[in-house]
């Protein structure tokens, strides 16, 4: 079965219409920018300065008080949003696979950016970046997009969070959005390369995949314990213990990773691939209209 | 300490392929997961426990060799010196008397008795002896002996009976075999206790009395007899007992058979421990079985039916000569299981010969005899001539009749006193006749004559046309009794054996050549009777089911020829005679052992320590293997 049928659209497309509806752009699209230019909203005043551009001279002030105060105005811009999607090897497992997961909600969060007129740019990362889809604009673009995804392999080596930031982030492209979407099954650590994303001024979003069986796996007894993503062989024997033990640790894992988002003000989502990607994408939205 | 299969030591070798798999690296499954950031972190806190983990594989392999070492002491089956020197003989009696089959210990107390004699065999040590005895026919169903197969198959063979059980005779014939063994000697008896013994027994010091089943309460019939009437020539009379052994009292229903025709149905209610002794008289010229059963379903179901067997009262046949008289004619017409046949002329017939088979017809001459008197009974009313065993002398104006015999069956509750007799003949008989009435001057008008091996003769010398005699009830009284002397059947009876009892049957009359006899069973087994050459008399069995029991003669061509299906005997099959035999016997009835019976339990003779060694090595491999099971699943080792 192809990976975005008409289904997976249809699903889309009601997505879309949920976002705009109940959550009236807080999420992505619609959303102001920090920067003052432009725009026609009032932002707030500030001192004339020599140079000013008269036209934005607050004349009822001047009239009332004698001083020159320039109005200010939010800019309105279009927000960029990136997508950062895991293609290491290790979401090549799961059923299905978490790589497939990461495509759809990619895809998904994809298609509400461009409805609402935003730009999306993906890049799929693994050790380094690996590939990337322009940054784009339009829901007509979003067929080309999904063919991208499809086009995708999770044949990178290791997850390296902390390389792949550090490309990203050199292309000095402009801030926005960044949607990392991983199991953050990093050797080293996945904080440094989110922080990176962060002090270069993005707003970080995080969505943490894991499959069942990484957080409760099914075997005991004598194994040999490949590790997809270093090619490393671990032989252990697995008992009702060391499954208690393991199950303890990967709840730590995902307690610190929690921690992380709640610290840094970074928006996390959390799930399992058993949860179908858009109830995933409604909690998402729930969980930004509660914040907001 | 000594082995009984030394050879088995060779297996030990076996523990050279056991360390030589454990040595054997298997390949491990091979199993991808996203990352070992996880694993790692669980078995590297665990890297400083490596030694303990090390000395834990090993102990994977230990329990192996001592599994394999436990195996191999059981199959050479070490016997310690103790155990020499304690070898026991024991006799396990086992109870099957009828009560045995009580169901409050599913399925019976037999089957329970028999479980227990099991684990008594199994427990066997090396060196004891084991022999069983059936108790209600107190028999050895297998000698000591060691061998438990032997034993089993014995203790399999012993099949429940109806018979009481004779417990003294079965403890004294275990002691004889107990006497003179080396071994320590032990009698366990396995019973219901429901015995008159049961205390004396509880009380020796050489018996130990295992009691099975609960106190259960129990109603039964503990007797049936049926006869026919002395004075009624189809009657008959049926005497039930019915016992209620329970604490409660009880209400049922007895109903009562003649073959396929209820005869009657009784309800009774019954106080605990009372019995209810009812008799019933019935009438019916025809035999056959007595069937009594009772309606209240119960632990022992088996005294809830009883049987007898009612003989048949055969049809007479009475030839009856006479010039008319229908006084006469409608007396015996009147008479049941009669044939009566009426002429006016008596046939001549040739000199009297002794004949038994003759005996069962009669003859009525009526004012006329012939010349000669038949063989058979005979009944000759107002002869007009002298014959050959009285003389006609002048007749009586006026006889009264001042002396009859009361003793005789002839004149049972007949008074001719009072009944007018004008014209009588003046009888004169020879010696040995039986005056039964005569005229107060001495003159007899009545008399019986027994005419060995031919038939009897009743003489009666009164004018039936004139005299009242006809009219008076003392006449068809008369009749009767003269027919049933004559049929000599009177309160016959063929009493209801009680189960386990043995009976003697003379088939004299019913021996044939070419032909045998068979013992049929109510369970339909049949049993050939041997009789000994020149010997006609049988003894058969102990007959220790309950039912009726069939002797049958059987031709040559009838053994040869297959049963039908459904039918009771063999096509050619002639019934000789049939034996009830009903269980009749209180002790077996009352299924409540009796108070204050501290019966041992068995448990504590079949304590653990009295299996052989070897049953424990097994048990501990097993236990061994178990927790072997149970470490690997829990991972415990590996």
């Amino acid at each position: 079965m192809a990976l975005f049928d008409s289904d997976f659209l249809q699903k889309l497309e009601y997505l879309s219409l949920v976002s705009r509806r109940v959550f009236r752009g807080q999420l992505l699209a619609q959303r102001r920018t920090k920067q003052l230019g432009g725009g026609i909203e009032f932002a707030d005043h500030r001192e004339y300065t020599p140079g000013d551009d008269f036209r934005y001279l607050d004349w009822n002030v001047f009239a009332r008080h004698g001083d020159l105060l320039l109005k200010r105005f939010q800019e309105e811009e279009d927000l960029h949003v990136y997508i950062l999607v895991d293609a290491s090897r290790s979401m090549a497992l799961g059923d299905p696979p978490k790589f497939d997961y990461a495509r759809q909600v990619a895809a998904a969060l994809a298609y509400i950016a461009l409805a609402e007129l935003d730009r999306v740019a993906i890049t799929t990362i693994a050790g380094d970046v690996r590939a990337d889809f322009p940054l784009t604009r339009g829901k007509g673009r979003i067929l080309a997009l999904l063919d991208f995804l499809e086009k995708q392999k999770p044949d990178g080596t290791h997850t390296d969070l902390e390389r792949s930031a550090r490309v990203f982030t050199r292309r000095g492209q402009r801030r926005g959005l960044v949607i990392v979407i991983s199991d953050l099954f990093d050797p080293a650590g996945y904080a440094r390369g989110l922080d990176i994303l962060r002090h270069h001024g993005h707003e970080l979003h995080l969505v943490q995949i894991h499959d069942r069986r990484d957080a409760d796996p099914a075997f005991k007894g004598d194994v040999e314990l490949y590790d997809v993503e270093t090619d490393t062989i671990e032989r252990v024997t697995v008992t009702e213990r060391s499954l208690k033990q393991y199950r303890k640790v990967f709840a730590e894992f995902l307690e610190s990773v929690k921690t992380y988002c709640h610290t840094y003000g970074v928006g996390g989502a959390r799930s399992s691939t058993e949860v179908p990607f858009d109830e995933l994408l409604l909690r998402m939205m729930r969980a930004a209209g509660a914040l907001a | 300490m000594s082995l009984a299969n030394p050879m088995a030591l060779v297996l030990l070798g076996l523990a050279a392929p056991v360390i030589g798999f454990y040595i054997l690296k298997i390949r491990l499954r091979r199993t991808p997961v996203s990352t070992l950031l996880f694993w790692r972190k669980i078995f590297d806190e665990k890297k400083p426990r490596s030694l303990w983990q090390r000395l834990r594989h090993l102990l994977s392999l230990l329990l192996q060799l001592v599994f394999l070492a436990l195996l191999v002491a059981a199959v050479s089956d070490p016997i310690f010196r103790w155990q020499q020197k304690q070898s026991r003989r024991v006799v396990v009696i086992v109870d099957d008397s009828a009560g045995m089959a009580a169901t409050d210990l599913a399925p019976s107390r037999l089957e329970a008795a028999r479980a227990r004699a099991l684990r008594l065999i199994e427990g066997m040590r090396h060196g004891d002896e084991t022999a069983i005895v059936a108790a209600s026919r107190p028999r050895v169903v297998c000698g000591a002996t060691d061998h438990e197969r032997t034993l089993k198959q014995a203790l399999a063979s012993i099949v429940q009976t109806d018979a009481p059980a004779r417990m003294t005779a079965a403890v004294e014939l275990a002691r004889r075999l107990l006497s003179g063994s080396p071994k320590t000697p032990r009698i366990v008896v396995l019973t219901d206790a429901a015995l008159d013994q049961a205390a004396e027994l509880a009380a020796s010091s050489d018996v130990e009395l295992v009691a099975l089943g609960a106190r259960t309460g129990n109603v039964g019939i503990t007797q049936l007899q049926a006869r026919r009437s002395v004075v009624d020539p189809v009657g008959y009379e049926i005497m039930v007992e019915v016992e209620n052994a329970a604490d409660e009292p009880a209400q049922l229903r007895l109903e009562l058979e003649l073959g396929a025709d209820p005869i009657d149905v009784v309800p009774l209610t019954l106080a605990p421990g009372a019995r209810s002794v009812q008799m019933f008289e019935k009438t019916s010229a025809e035999g056959g079985r007595i069937h009594a059963r009772l309606d209240k379903a119960d632990a022992l179901m088996a005294d809830n039916d009883a049987w007898a067997v009612l003989p048949r009262r055969a049809r007479q046949k009475v030839s009856l000569a006479t010039p008319g008289n229908l006084f006469l004619e409608k007396v015996f017409e009147a008479l049941p299981a009669v044939d009566l046949e009426v002429v006016k002329v008596a046939p001549e017939t040739k000199p009297a010969k002794p004949a038994p088979a003759a005996a069962g017809a009669v003859h009525v001459y009526h004012r006329q005899t012939p010349e000669t008197l038949p063989a058979g009974n005979v009944f000759v009313i107002d002869p007009q001539v002298s014959g050959p065993y009285w003389t006609v002398g002048e007749a009586i104006k006026q006889a009264v009749v001042a002396k009859q015999d009361r003793d005789s069956a002839y004149m049972a509750n007949i008074r001719l006193d009072n009944v007018a007799l004008p014209e009588s003949r003046k009888l004169s008989f020879p010696a040995g006749a039986r005056l039964l009435a005569e005229t107060a001057a001495g003159d007899a008008i009545l008399a019986a004559i027994e005419r060995p091996g031919v038939g009897k003769v009743v003489v009666l010398g009164v004018d039936l046309d004139k005299s009242d005699l006809p009219l008076q009830t003392a006449f068809p009284i008369l009749a009767a009794n003269v027919l049933s002397e004559f049929g000599g059947a009177k309160g016959e009876l063929r009493p209801a054996l009680a189960a386990g009892s043995t009976a003697e049957l003379d088939l004299a009359a019913d021996l044939k050549a070419g032909e045998s006899f068979v013992l049929h069973a109510p369970d339909g087994i049949e049993t050939p009777i041997v009789l000994a050459p020149g010997a006609t008399k049988a003894t058969l069995g102990p007959l220790d089911l309950h039912g009726v029991w069939s002797v049958l003669r059987r031709s040559e061509q009838a053994a040869a020829s297959a049963r039908p299906a459904g039918a009771e005997f063999a096509p050619g099959d002639h019934l000789v005679v049939e034996l009830a035999c009903n269980i009749a016997d209180r002790r077996e009835t009352d299924l409540r052992a009796p108070e204050g019976i501290t019966a041992r339990p068995l448990e504590s003779a079949l304590a653990l320590a009295v299996r052989p060694v070897w049953y424990y090595l097994l048990a501990t491999a097993w236990l061994l293997t178990c927790w072997e099971w149970l470490l690997y699943q829990r991972r415990w080792i590996d």
